[in-house]
């Protein structure tokens, strides 16, 4: 059976900065993997390179997801075949809807999988049910993709397009960063009820707070475009109480 | 080719109205046909029509099935190479509506169509004007009585053969005091040969009324289209604008709207969409005479390949034309590195109480979008179609006849392969 997701020396740079300088990780079915660190260290670039943005460029290193070359797949090629990334700034698009843009999304995947266009009954009902996942108004759903949505609304929408596309890999770049609680709660709850044993996730956070509510199966911490420790969940409460000095100081003895 | 050569090709155009005779007169002697030179022409050439060997041809249309706008229910009125067809036109109309070709107008109604044909356009003055009522070989009357509503739009349908045929096409429309209609003048051009059409409207809107007048330009691929319409309106009239150019090589539009009353609501809208080599020229002007009136502009173009476009917008607010409320923005999208657009919002203000704004954008498409309705599963191509779509979407919100917003939807969606 081919890999899931294995990253093996990935290297990628933007305008001649090396920012990725060697990412090696595997995820299996089933997993959550969070992925924390400081500011600067290379979080929002992976994020951006698994899902294909084109400003970065990968130097060195291979993806491979579910058999496919990854990097070599185009960003809706990667959609498509169930890569998500849920942004840490959803881009206002005024004049989109953001339900008739689902549906074309929904249609393209489905085209890419030999099926016909959803019908129309069986969209509405899923956009019912995917809307109470995520306490989504109904009235957001039906405006322009984010415009004049608060902070929270567009956090909450990318995760209904996320249950909406059902993706085999979820990427959720600092989902919680501006979050209050009660958002975070509704965020983390969406995320926990799409989980099942054959698709995972991969949580990009500042905070061990969202990950009270989901739950990582493994914690990496990336420095400085590496990852420099793993572990299990509890590794997010030490660096949450100790901060992530110990570790840089860690890594500088060694 | 001389002005002498280019005019004697219309020459054996037989004259309907005293008016033709005298505006040949003008064009054969004192006027001449704009140049470069001329600021209100400055981006747009016009020798290559001027230079033109053009024909006058008879064809047979039998069906307007392929030059309808699908679904349109319609009051229809067509002419094929500005000759009336009666074949092809509507024959009942709504007692309160009377719509002719001046050919079969009646005696009494050739008189009231001279109480305003040729009253409210410039013809001694700008020479594409001018040429069209010296060759018109027929014009559309419209008439609203007053008080009345007409429920269906009127549909003025232009049809060319291409063929290298020249049309001065003449439209009037009269629409009574508190009465209401949408027209839609529709200009279809056929076949690959280079043609002109010509065409002059003088739209009056009595006080009271509301009106829209949809200007949709289908135009052959190498063919050009100068489009001359004037507005004047009555008091506590509303009266819209919405052009949209859809093919033609080149086309140049001068939307004029002259506010004569208080309390009028003026709205100039319009959607230009070019590729290849074609060349768009929007210029607008707005005369406020009187106090209290508004005016809402708002030009959208997306400019692909070698195209070029051209936006000239003007208010002038009078001394007396105080309370006026004056909006106008230009917003355009260059898809590509050699595309180009020229626009120029004016303001001219001499009363000193009003609000009046005027602006212009120009930039590429948000790659940020792109990108992020990619990373959702939509092609490149996909997701810029959408983006375009819904740049243009305000403005194509604004339609209220259902078959023609969904026929200018679908040719947005068709237009752009990126």
């Amino acid at each position: 059976m081919s890999d899931f997701l294995k990253i093996k020396g990935l290297k990628a740079s933007i305008d001649g900065n090396q920012i990725l300088k060697g990412i090696d990780l595997e995820i299996k079915p089933g997993e959550v993997h969070a992925i924390m660190g400081p500011n600067g260290s290379g979080k929002s670039t992976l994020s951006s390179v698994l899902a294909g943005r084109e400003e970065f460029e990968v130097e060195a290193g291979e993806v491979s997801f579910l058999g496919h070359n990854l990097l070599e797949l185009a960003p809706e090629e990667r959609a498509r075949e169930g890569v998500f990334l849920a942004f840490q700034y959803p881009v206002e698009i005024p004049g989109v809807s953001n339900i008739n843009f689902l549906k074309a999304a929904i249609n393209a995947k489905r085209k890419h999988q030999g099926l016909d266009d959803i019908s129309a009954k069986e969209f509405m009902m899923m956009v019912k049910e995917k809307q109470a996942l995520v306490e989504l108004k109904q009235s957001l759903a039906n405006r322009s993709v984010n415009e004049g949505f608060s902070g929270g609304e567009k956090k909450r929408n990318e995760i209904f397009q996320m249950a909406m596309l059902d993706p085999k890999l979820g990427i959720l770049d600092e989902t919680d960063s501006g979050l209050d609680i009660d958002a975070l709660k509704i965020v983390a709850n969406g995320v926990n009820k799409l989980k099942t044993k054959d698709n995972a996730f991969i949580v990009i956070t500042h905070y061990q707070r969202l990950l009270n509510y989901i739950v990582p199966d493994f914690v990496h911490v990336l420095y400085n475009g590496r990852i420099v420790k793993s572990g299990d969940k509890s590794l997010a409460l030490e660096l949450e109480s100790k901060g992530y000095d110990w570790i840089i100081n860690e890594l500088e003895h060694a | 080719m001389s002005k002498q050569d280019f005019l004697s090709q219309f020459d054996q155009i037989t004259a309907l109205l005293p008016l033709q005779g005298k505006a040949r007169a003008i064009i054969h002697n004192g006027l001449e046909f704009p140049t470069i030179r001329d600021e209100y022409w400055k981006y747009t050439r016009t020798a290559s029509i001027t230079s033109s060997v053009f024909k006058q041809n008879e064809v047979e249309i039998q069906s307007l099935e392929p030059f309808m706008i699908p679904k349109l229910d319609a009051h229809m009125i067509v002419f094929v190479n500005g000759e009336f067809s009666k074949q092809l036109s509507s024959s009942e109309f709504p007692n309160v509506l009377k719509i002719i070709a001046l050919s079969k107008a009646s005696a009494i109604d050739k008189d009231l169509i001279c109480q305003h044909l040729g009253k409210h356009i410039d013809a001694e003055k700008h020479a594409f004007n001018t040429l069209n009522t010296s060759y018109f070989k027929d014009a559309a009357y419209v008439k609203v009585e007053a008080n009345a509503s007409i429920e269906k739009p009127v549909c003025v349908l232009n049809i060319s053969s291409g063929q290298k045929q020249a049309v001065n096409v003449r439209n009037l429309i009269v629409i009574g005091e508190n009465a209401n209609v949408n027209v839609i003048t529709q200009f279809e051009g056929r076949g690959n040969e280079d043609a002109f059409t010509n065409s002059v409207s003088e739209v009056v809107v009595a006080s009271g009324a509301h009106g829209g007048l949809y200007i949709v330009q289908n135009e052959g691929e190498k063919s050009s289209h100068i489009n001359s319409t004037q507005i004047v309106q009555e008091k506590d009239s509303t009266f819209s604008v919405i052009t949209f150019t859809k093919t033609g090589k080149l086309v140049r539009n001068n939307l004029n709207f002259s506010v004569k009353g208080e309390g009028c609501e003026s709205n100039m809208y319009g959607v230009y969409f070019t590729r290849g080599n074609q060349h768009v020229d929007n210029h607008t002007y707005v005369d406020h005479l009187v106090p209290n009136c508004n005016s809402n502009e708002l030009y959208k173009g997306v400019m692909a390949d070698k195209s070029t476009g051209v936006f000239n917008g003007k208010i002038m607010v009078h001394k007396d034309a105080q309370k006026t409320n004056a909006f106008q923005s230009n917003q355009n999208v260059l898809l590509s590195d050699t595309a180009s657009i020229y626009t120029k919002p004016e303001l001219e203000i001499y009363a000193d109480d009003v609000k009046c704004s005027h602006g212009c954008t120009i930039g590429q498409l948000d790659e940020e979008a792109t990108f992020y309705l990619q990373s959702r599963g939509l092609s490149k191509d996909d997701a810029n179609k959408m983006l375009i779509q819904a740049f243009a979407s305000d403005i194509i919100e604004k339609i209220e006849i259902e078959p023609l917003r969904t026929s200018i939807e679908e040719f947005v969606h068709r237009q752009f392969t990126i």
